[in-house]
């Protein structure tokens, strides 16, 4: 296992991908932390006070997710497209480490990824900003929880990559749920009539994250009463749980794709 | 547990894909210190065999073992098999060396490898550039130093020459008729007979996914009769002397000369001195062993 992690890190660190995806998402958190300050300095006797980077970062760290499915998705769909996973295979042929070795280095990468979003839209933020600063502890909890759903994005890409080994297609599919199809989800389950039903929005990988990520934001930036509601609308769900909750349910549905990862993989005839 | 052998056996192994049969009960082993050539047409079920070998394709029943255990099952395998199959890829991006590093920290073997095996294949001068602006021939001294990293028991090539110019050909067969004198075992497949003449000491010829000849070359030349051919001015004298004699299997040739086969040339012209028929020419047949291949595999099927 330690063989095949360190390969993975190697390869990763062997093409450009991974740089390829952090640039434009560091680029993105600079100017939308920036924004955020602009926002608050166009409203000085609204913001005044409110550490509004809070919800900026939030923000940020909720897009590095989608960055991070992206990145997990091509490394392991484009073994695939390139035609490695045959050497890959042949270095590790127990199929289900290689998927754990491969999904442990996309979580490290998808880490690495919010904490560099975390690190210059709070320097972006601060510098652009007019209204009161977050406590060190409240940033470094938003960054933290960012950092996780990060991580669980790009090793739920990376087993979905097994699942789905056309790379154009993972990425298609993966990218059109998150920007597209969970919104319509979480609209039909929002009009239910029943309590039951629209509190299953929340349950859904993508509102989980934002769920995670949002909480402590919201209840630091609209208080606890108001929090949850904020929560609510900015995730689109009804009855959102606690942040650890919400990674627990994303840390499910990437188990899940692992599993199916895990039996599609080692049945898959390589040829 | 893992033999130590070297060896490789195949027993009644099949493969279907949907309603295609690939590869029907084939059967074979692969002994050390020899070189076997794996022999048949394009889409004859050599590369799907390989690859049930090396674990990447499931098997539909029979089974294969390396040191007497599945691939899957060997505790080191890259350092048990060293394979070069086709459609095995580079990104385009990572350079050779970095490709072999990512292969050496799998394996588990030491980054100086690394270079040990650039310079076996000749790949030193290129190593980091990009694998995107490597030619075929490049493409596969990369994947032959790949297969070598782990210094393997048994190397598996599937089609190595394709790609290669004469001059890489040749050193290809240098090198594993040397691998296999270390007493490792070698089976290399090629659709061509003659890529594989000079090179295996062992033959397994398939096509559409059965055995149809195993053995040695002297065997496969053995399974078909040399004959004499003979121009002369009265082969029909020449025929009945010979009849005579014994010898029955007479034909006559497109181009008027006679092809006598179950004798030899110093018995044609002893008949033909004592019947007084001139010999204007008189040659053994040169067995052409690739047209004999061709029979085998495109005649009906033979049992292996």
């Amino acid at each position: 296992m330690g063989r095949l992690l360190r390969a993975e890190v190697r390869k990763t660190f062997s093409t450009k991908l991974w740089w390829a995806l952090l640039v434009p998402v560091a680029l993105l958190s600079i100017v939308i932390n920036l924004f955020g300050g602009l926002f608050t300095a166009a409203i000085p006797n609204e913001g005044a006070g409110l550490p509004l980077l809070l919800g900026s970062l939030a923000y940020a760290l909720g897009l590095t997710g989608v960055f991070a499915a992206c990145y997990g998705v091509v490394a392991m769909a484009g073994e695939f497209r390139h035609r490695t996973i045959t050497t890959t295979y042949l270095m590790g042929p127990r199929r289900g480490r290689v998927l754990v070795a491969k999904m442990a280095t996309s979580a490290a990468v998808g880490a690495l990824y919010a904490a560099v979003v975390a690190l210059v839209g709070v320097l972006a933020g601060l510098a652009g900003q007019a209204g009161g600063a977050p406590a060190v502890e409240q940033l470094l909890a938003v960054s933290a929880i960012g950092m996780a759903v990060a991580a669980l994005w790009s090793a739920l890409g990376s087993a979905l990559g097994t699942v789905i080994s056309n790379q154009v297609g993972a990425l298609v599919g993966i990218l059109v749920y998150l920007l597209l199809g969970e919104l319509l989800i979480s609209a039909l389950l929002n009009s239910a009539n029943s309590e039951a039903v629209r509190r299953l929005t929340a349950y859904l990988p993508g509102n989980a994250g934002d769920v995670a990520i949002y909480d402590i934001p919201a209840h630091v930036l609209a208080g606890n009463d108001l929090g949850p509601t904020v929560v609510e609308t900015l995730a689109g769900v009804t009855a959102p749980p606690p942040w650890w909750g919400a990674l627990l349910v994303l840390a499910v549905w990437v188990a899940a794709v692992a599993a199916t990862g895990w039996v599609v993989g080692a049945r898959r005839d390589v040829t | 547990m893992d033999d130590r052998s070297g060896r490789v056996t195949v027993r009644e192994l099949s493969k279907r894909f949907g309603s295609i049969t690939a590869v029907d009960g084939v059967t074979f082993s692969v002994e050390p210190g020899a070189v076997t050539g794996f022999l048949g047409p394009n889409g004859s079920g050599k590369t799907t065999t390989l690859r049930m070998i090396l674990g990447l394709v499931t098997p539909t029943s029979g089974r294969a073992r390396v040191n007497g255990v599945p691939f899957a099952e060997l505790a080191h395998p890259a350092r048990v098999v060293g394979a070069v199959l086709e459609a095995q890829g580079f990104h385009p991006g990572r350079t050779a060396r970095k490709h072999l590093l990512v292969c050496a920290a799998a394996i588990g073997v030491p980054d100086a490898a690394v270079d040990h095996v650039l310079g076996s294949v000749g790949l030193a001068h290129a190593a980091d550039r990009g694998v995107r602006g490597y030619s075929l021939g490049m493409r596969q001294r990369l994947a032959l130093a790949v297969a070598l990293l782990g210094d393997p028991q048994v190397l598996i090539l599937d089609e190595p020459a394709n790609g290669l110019d004469p001059e890489g050909i040749a050193w290809l067969r240098a090198f594993l008729r040397g691998f296999a004198a270390q007493g490792r075992s070698v089976l290399v497949s090629s659709h061509l007979l003659a890529e594989v003449e000079q090179t295996a000491d062992h033959l397994v010829v398939i096509s559409r996914g059965r055995c149809v000849f195993q053995g040695s070359l002297a065997q496969l030349r053995g399974s078909r009769q040399t004959r004499v051919l003979v121009q002369c001015p009265a082969p029909a004298r020449l025929a009945d002397a010979l009849a005579r004699t014994g010898v029955l299997e007479i034909d006559t040739l497109p181009d008027g000369r006679l092809g006598v086969a179950g004798t030899d040339s110093v018995h044609v012209g002893d008949v033909a001195l004592a019947a007084g028929v001139a010999i204007h020419g008189l040659v053994e047949e040169k067995i052409d062993l690739e047209q004999l291949f061709f029979q085998l595999t495109t005649g009906p099927w033979r049992a292996g």
